[in-house]
């Protein structure tokens, strides 16, 4: 059994890290953070160097935690610009890859994922969008909230209601369209005044009576909840990356902070088993990211594994950025600690909360009792 | 066990901050505290609220002190502050050193500001120095640069001062919490006249009266620690997920009964703290729940506790901005170990 990564891959990271100390400027990263504005220049950038590629997904997934280490803002914002596109590679039709895929993946378009309701976040089956059969295609209403990407894509895989809940199965009855943002009735208004992650569009959108036709209907009627939790299981090893990326970002900003401080300092043991928990946090971290990473990367996803990466990696970001807090204190302030500190949070709320993905991981492991009866 | 004064007290608080702090706490945020609102904390006494009658005060005892302290942090953490650094850390010294009480009585009345520029939280010392008469240098973590008068540690080649100064220089940067109170940098060359000199032998003074005065940032950690935990159970409410209410979930009502738990105990703790150790633990103590408290309300709130707009993200921000500003969490520890322990712990 081999820890390591192959050749090929470990070149990428090398060549990820270099981009984003070259092109995430301390000026960039200010000026998106403070400006809240998209990052669409860096955006291209990241694709004319070759970054963005979901056919090796280990080489996005090394790219997403080597970006997040220098910061998380941009570069979450640069990669998931191709948000949603295994949906269309998992499920989508020639026409549907063609006309949306691959210009995505080009860089030529930009895509989202537009799930999230105003009153139904991590209870996915609790979305109330509606969209129904017309004699043209399909008629969308409905209002979508916290989208990534939101203002600045070109369409969104959106998840709506096209019957009815049964009381047993919330979840049957949702379809899965592509939408684009420029049609009729589509109304994007972007969120600012987040607490950290400002470079990432974030959007409010309404739907008022969108044409959507027939063939942007992604897999079957119906069951859009299905294609929904496939891709969840993908995305949040990606989120647990940017996470485990994020935590050593904060490692890396530390160990600045003590290499500029006197020897005494660095030889005190409180300092160095702050310092041996936090490289041991983030070990363990990437450890279950990657194992997560691996049975997804080869088709055989393992839902509980995957949440359980993306809920321990949040939860590491988080209590790294609280340890170094206590080490570097009052001297973080405004500095890019601080920002990481804010960056950290959504990792336990975006794409599915810490306490949604405690439950996928408790649901998988009482199933094991009735294997055991 | 709260006295019937002090229950009068913290309601009367309690009125004020809800008629005019509670609805434009967001509005204090962006725009810092105003002069108006300067003048009415002026008007109720907390400007100067420790001090003896005679010296403008309001001659609130310690523990009425934390009471306010604790009840305007509910409403406006950065308004408790305001008025935790202009007591507490300049008022209070100037009283102690009986120095320049006209000072006090523009600060007593909302006319002036003042703030402390120290390095009593930092890892290392900073370098203003005071040469003869000649103060010189520069801190890079002054809360309130913009103040009237800055009381400003410095450090001569056998002692050091507490000289009052107006600095050269001053630049603003945005702070990670309480935004309505400014902070950055400040430089300093100017020559000190013998009565703008406040303490000799200050670093000591100082240290001693901060440390002391921990249980004063205590009770602002516990405010808002009260406050969020408020924001989060009226909001699991109102929030379904899964056709129930957040609060019916066993792990959300549980982890919210349990942070309930541990606000009442420290708010009993509060007015039991007996000597500097007692409350350095209690701040330390304090700093880590409103941490807690503040992110297990984002975590309620979920996407909507991220957005500014709903005052959530502001307890997450300001929890560890009041921790940077008041703990530095070697120091505090070490004092605490030398005390419970023995003087030669926390040695290597």
């Amino acid at each position: 059994m081999s820890f390591e990564l192959p050749q090929e891959v470990e070149e990428t990271r090398k060549r990820a890290r270099n981009f984003a100390l070259r092109e995430f400027t301390k000026e960039l990263i200010e000026h998106f953070d403070e400006t809240e504005e998209y990052p669409n220049e860096i955006r291209k950038k990241v694709f004319d160097a070759g970054f963005i590629t979901i056919e090796n997904p280990w080489n996005m997934l090394v790219t997403m935690e080597e970006f997040c280490r220098v910061d998380p803002g941009i570069g979450l914002s640069t990669l998931a610009s191709v948000f949603g596109s295994e949906i269309l590679l998992l499920y989508g039709t020639d026409e549907q890859k063609e006309k949306y895929l691959y210009p995505t993946l080009k860089g030529e378009k930009i895509s989202a994922v537009a799930v999230t309701e105003p009153g139904a976040g991590s209870d996915v089956a609790g979305i109330s969008s509606r969209i129904e059969k017309s004699e043209k295609g399909w008629i969308l209403n409905g209002h979508k909230m916290f989208i990534t990407n939101g203002t600045v894509a070109d369409h969104y895989y959106l998840l709506a209601r096209s019957a009815p809940p049964s009381k047993e199965k919330r979840h049957h009855g949702l379809t899965l369209a592509i939408v684009e943002r420029k049609w009729n009735g589509v109304n994007p208004v972007k969120l600012k005044g987040k607490l950290g992650m400002r470079a990432t569009d974030t959007a409010e959108i309404t739907f008022e009576n969108v044409l959507v036709p027939n063939e942007n209907i992604v897999g079957e009627e119906g069951k859009g909840f299905y294609i929904i939790m496939t891709f969840f299981n993908i995305s949040r090893v990606y989120v647990a990356a940017q996470s485990v990326g994020t935590a050593q970002g904060i490692l890396d900003l530390l160990l600045e902070y003590l290499a500029e401080k006197p020897a005494s300092f660095r030889e005190m043991e409180y300092v160095q088993f702050a310092l041996a928990e936090i490289s041991t946090l983030i070990e363990a971290a990437r450890n279950i990211t990657y194992k997560a990473a691996a049975k997804v990367f080869s088709f055989n996803p393992d839902p509980a594994l995957t949440s359980m990466a993306k809920y321990y990696a949040a939860e590491v970001a988080n209590q790294v950025a609280n340890i170094a807090f206590k080490i570097v204190g009052i001297e973080a302030s405004g500095s890019k600690l601080e920002k990481l500190y804010r960056d950290a949070k959504i990792t336990e709320i975006w794409e599915g909360t810490s306490e949604i993905e405690k439950l996928v991981i408790s649901r998988m492991i009482l199933k094991k009792i009735q294997e055991v009866k | 066990m709260a006295s019937e004064e002090q229950k009068l007290l913290v309601s009367m608080i309690e009125q004020f901050a809800k008629e005019e702090l509670e609805n434009v706490a967001q509005k204090i945020e962006k725009e810092g505290i105003s002069k108006d609102i300067r003048k009415r904390l002026a008007e109720l006494g907390l400007l100067a609220a420790t001090l003896p009658q005679s010296e403008n005060g309001a001659d609130i005892d310690r523990s009425s002190f934390s009471l306010v302290l604790m009840t305007l942090a509910k409403y406006s953490a950065s308004v408790a502050y305001f008025i935790y650094l202009q007591n507490t850390l300049v008022n209070e010294i100037l009283f102690k050193a009986q120095k320049r009480k006209e000072e006090i009585a523009k600060i007593a009345s909302g006319e002036s500001t003042g703030t402390l520029v120290h390095d009593i939280n930092l890892n290392f010392p900073l370098e203003i120095y005071i040469k003869g008469h000649e103060l010189y240098g520069a801190n890079n973590f002054v809360i309130l640069p913009d103040a009237d008068f800055h009381l400003v540690l410095a450090r001569s080649e056998k002692t050091s001062y507490l000289v009052m100064a107006n600095p050269v220089k001053i630049e603003k940067k945005k702070p990670l919490g309480f935004r309505a109170i400014s902070f950055g940098f400040a430089s300093y060359k100017q020559t000190i006249e013998e009565d703008r000199i406040i303490l000799k032998d200050a670093d000591n003074l100082l240290k001693s009266h901060i440390f002391d005065t921990s249980d004063q940032i205590a009770a602002i950690a516990i405010g808002m620690s009260e406050s969020a935990l408020e924001k989060a159970i009226e909001y699991s409410k109102e929030r379904k997920a899964f056709e129930s209410y957040l609060y019916e979930f066993q792990p959300i009502s549980a982890v919210l009964s349990d942070m309930k738990g541990r606000i009442e105990e420290m708010k009993k703790a509060l007015m039991l703290s007996e000597d500097t150790k007692d409350r350095i633990l209690l701040k330390l103590n304090a700093l880590e729940l409103a941490r807690s408290a503040s992110r297990l309300a984002l975590q309620i709130y979920g996407g909507y506790g991220y957005l500014e707009d709903l005052g959530i993200e502001r307890y997450y921000r300001d929890s560890m901005y009041l921790t940077m500003l008041s703990s530095n969490y070697i120091k505090d520890i070490e004092i605490i170990s030398k005390n419970i322990i023995s003087p030669d712990a926390f040695k290597i």
